[in-house]
């Protein structure tokens, strides 16, 4: 609970996010504006946020030798991800409201195959984390 | 439209009244000149009509003239008196309901040229006639008002611009073609009716759009190109981008996040979605001999968790813990100052979470080193500690790090460090009991804490010769039942029994008959048993002291005493003699012969009275942060709801938790005989004397 208007509450952001990110088997966390969808913070290995599509182009655009083209094709991916996680969000909250309109979304954990996708909606903003399932 | 009509009918109603009064007064002064006549009304019934016809000769023209529906009425002069109350009738009517469109009333002027039986379609020309005859008796202001009034605001209102659009709109059009009357206002309805038309086109239009856009988005999350095209709405510049972050409720938020994000990964410890068919091979082999243990079999002691953190607890020695009352996965610990970081804050206190073991829950700071904290047992959000500087503090896990409320530095209170602060009273009744070494004892409430409810001093009773006669307490310890009086062990190694109040025999402060005499250093910590069984044991008291030794005491009833007998110097029950300081030494909660307590050395140790009195039941040395260096621990606290956890804490600022067997904690196989085997030794011991004790 430092204080947030001290000079170092930028570096403590970074911290908490650190440390997040040393967890075992973190993968990649992003931060999305709740109302706008925008990207606010990007932090892990950004290609576990790449949508099946964009990571295709990239591997296509690696083959041709043009490093801008695959950069460019992985923010577009990042950009996708974003998307449908908002999207998932916004009708997962859709869903509660309409279940109970007292009632609100807190936590979503998408459990796959292969990762496990915790998402923490706040009334501003989405905290996303992509981690991999603990091993058994 | 409506107004209007209902206008119209006013009018022709009033006009009919009119007519009517006029008509009475004739037939009045008729029937005067016929009785007059002295004649019998029945029987003039002819001659009457002849009278009539001859006074309306003479009157003339004029009168019929002014009843402007009299005159020109076909059904001649006899049937005057019905037509006039059929006129009556229909303006009562008329007053009361709505106008039917068309049908003429009994004013309606000659001119009209078609009888109105078809109600399809309302002639214009018919009302704005109508409003002329209206000239001639300009109607009563005071009607007028009321009816007219009316209808313009409820107009207004229903044409307002928060009125759904599609209905106006539709109404509006219906009601055109029936009703205008005047060209200026029927422009201005024209010109609202077709902004409600351009308003809905403009609505249309955007809800189209609307529709487009959702569908282009549900169609783009299921794979289609443009999959983002609406989305992000657009992308946040740099500024904004740093604004967002530099923000407190970006911060906020991200620190509660985070929060969950990491209980959600500590919490991993065994996988719902694990199928034991698939995964054959994988054999769970955290058996009991892993990890760091101490003891055996229903004896062992495993350490469960450690909590450090990188910045707040370097440098720092936990100097106080407490398990919260109401969360048992929460604890606290308070810590000393940190020297080589002169810009953190002195002191600090920070509660852990079992379930989020990389960092605190929350933390707490004070400008000076916290020497002790608690719980309040009331209060769950509330945390109470004392500090180097004399200050009793307040912390609220709801609000931010820095104390909610703090005593006054000045004044009445404390100048002197603050080692012991309780809580005691009931739910609705208590009181935070400070005491600072120079022998100062506060009583605060909890809401005020300008200045302390009550002041007690405690001086030293035997040795008034000598210069210091301060007792200078470390540490005080409440029984159960009782808290008007307690116990508080001194720098001398005296533990003096002290009353909060002044008793029969007895003066508020140390009782001067009775002193508890035994250990020869500093007393380091006095605790009360706990005592929730079924035989009292609520007189055992443990104690701590720099001298190597534990020492269990029997004490005297706080009336018992104040009838004093003997020399008043009590001896310990037991001794327990260790190869270290001791620190700390503290009753579980639960088990009513066990108790744990640390050392110099940096052991924890584990006790069982009734098992054995020469040696601790289980000892384990916490997990070392730096390799090879063991650090003497200073304070050990039990989680007081089931007894299965406690806690340690020492010069490393490192608190370590251990769960303990069924032996030593935990409510499941607690036997009735575990108490009554305590009571039999205390009894044995009290009356053989230490060595009988010692022969056990």
């Amino acid at each position: 609970m430092a204080d947030p208007s001290l000079p170092n509450g930028r570096a403590a952001l970074d911290e908490m996010l650190g440390r997040l990110s040393r967890k075992p088997g973190f993968k990649a966390s992003i931060v999305l504006d709740r109302t706008t969808g925008s990207m606010i913070k990007t932090t892990g290995d950004l290609s576990a946020l790449r949508t099946s599509k964009s990571r295709d182009e990239a591997t296509a655009a690696s083959f041709s030798n043009e490093a801008p083209a695959a950069e460019e094709s992985e923010s577009k991916g990042i950009e996708d991800f974003a998307a449908m996680v908002w999207n998932y969000v916004n009708s997962s909250g859709q869903l509660v409201q309409e279940m109970d309109t007292d009632d609100e979304l807190k936590l979503l954990r998408l459990r796959t195959k292969k990762q496990e996708i915790m998402i923490v909606p706040y009334p501003k903003y989405i905290h996303t984390v992509i981690h991999d399932t603990p091993p058994a | 439209m409506q107004q209007r009509k209902d206008e119209l009918v006013a009018k022709q109603a009033k006009l009919a009244e009119l007519k009517r009064q006029r008509q009475l007064r004739a037939q009045q002064s008729n029937a005067g000149r016929a009785s007059i006549g002295g004649a019998v009304d029945l029987k003039l019934g002819t001659d009457r009509r002849a009278v009539e016809s001859l006074i309306n000769d003479i009157l003339g023209e004029k009168a019929s003239g002014s009843s402007t529906g009299g005159a020109g009425s076909p059904a001649g002069r006899g049937s005057r008196p019905s037509s006039v109350l059929s006129a009556g009738e229909l303006s009562n009517a008329y007053s009361e309901g709505p106008l039917v469109p068309g049908t003429p009333g009994p004013s309606t002027p000659a001119p009209i040229p078609t009888p109105a039986p078809a109600p399809a379609q309302p002639p214009p020309t018919l009302t704005t006639v109508a409003l002329t005859t209206v000239y001639e008796c300009p109607p009563s202001p005071v009607k007028e008002v009321f009816t007219y009034s009316k209808g313009v605001q409820t107009t207004e209102e229903w044409i307002g611009p928060d009125r759904p659009r599609a209905h106006s709109g539709v109404s509006d059009i219906d009601d055109i073609p029936g009703t205008t009357t005047t060209p200026n206002k029927r422009l201005s309805r024209r010109e609202r009716d077709r902004e409600e038309e351009l308003r809905q086109k403009i609505k249309e239009e955007i809800e189209e759009e609307l529709r487009a856009a959702k569908e282009y988005i549900t169609e783009g999350t299921v794979g289609a190109p443009s999959a983002s095209a609406n989305f992000p709405s657009r992308d946040l510049t740099q500024e904004e981008l740093s604004a967002v972050v530099q923000s407190d409720d970006f911060y906020d938020f991200l620190e509660q996040s985070t929060k969950v994000i990491e209980r959600a990964f500590d919490q991993d410890t065994y996988d719902i979605l694990t199928d034991y068919a698939l995964h054959g091979q994988d054999v769970e082999e955290d058996d009991d001999e892993t990890g760091n243990t101490g003891g055996r079999g229903k004896h062992r002691v495993k350490e469960v968790a450690q909590f450090f953190d990188e910045r707040w607890s370097k440098m720092r020695m936990v100097s106080g813990i407490d398990f919260s009352p109401k969360f048992s996965e929460l604890l606290l610990a308070s810590y000393t100052k940190n020297p080589t970081a002169p810009h953190e804050p002195d002191g600090l206190v920070q509660v852990w979470n079992m379930h989020m073991q990389d960092r605190p829950e929350y933390v707490f700071t004070a400008q000076s080193d916290i020497l002790t904290a608690k719980f309040s047992p009331y209060h769950p959000n509330l945390i109470v500690g004392g500090s180097y500087s004399g200050q009793v503090l307040l912390w609220d896990t709801r609000a931010k790090a820095a104390p909610v409320q703090k005593t006054p530095l000045t004044g009445n209170g404390h100048a002197h460090p603050i080692y012991a602060v309780d809580i005691v009273g009931t739910q609705n009744a208590n009181n935070i009991i400070s005491c600072s070494t120079d022998g100062v004892v506060c009583g605060w409430s909890m809401d005020v804490f300008a200045q302390p409810q009550e002041v007690l001093e405690l001086k030293n009773p035997s040795q008034a010769k000598v210069a210091v006669e301060d007792v200078s307490p470390t540490c005080i310890s409440f029984p159960q039942t009782d808290p008007t009086f307690f116990l508080s062990g001194s720098e001398e190694g005296t533990i003096f029994p002290c009353h909060r109040y002044d008793r029969a025999g007895a003066k508020a402060g140390v009782d001067r008959k009775i002193a508890y005499k035994g250990h020869t250093a500093p007393v380091m910590s006095v605790d009360f048993h706990p005592a929730k069984g079924p035989v009292d044991l609520g007189d055992l008291v443990l104690s701590s002291s720099l001298d190597w030794s534990a020492k269990l005491w029997k004490v005297r009833a706080p009336a018992a005493t104040s009838t004093g007998t003997g020399d008043g110097i009590v001896s310990p029950l037991m001794d327990f003699v260790r190869e270290d300081v001791v620190y700390d030494a503290r009753w579980s909660p639960i088990k009513p012969s066990v108790f744990a307590l640390v050392d110099g050395a940096g052991w924890l140790e584990l006790w069982d009275i009734a098992v054995e009195t020469e040696e601790p039941v289980a000892r384990i040395l916490p997990t070392t942060r730096q390799e090879g260096r063991t650090r003497s621990l200073n304070k050990v606290a039990w989680e007081q709801n089931d007894g299965k956890r406690l806690a340690t804490g020492g010069i490393d600022g490192c608190v370590t938790v251990f769960d303990v067997a069924s032996g030593l904690g935990g409510k499941e196989g607690l036997k009735h005989e575990d108490w009554t085997n305590v009571k039999k030794l205390v009894n044995r011991v009290d009356a053989h004397g230490l060595n009988g004790a010692m022969v056990v």
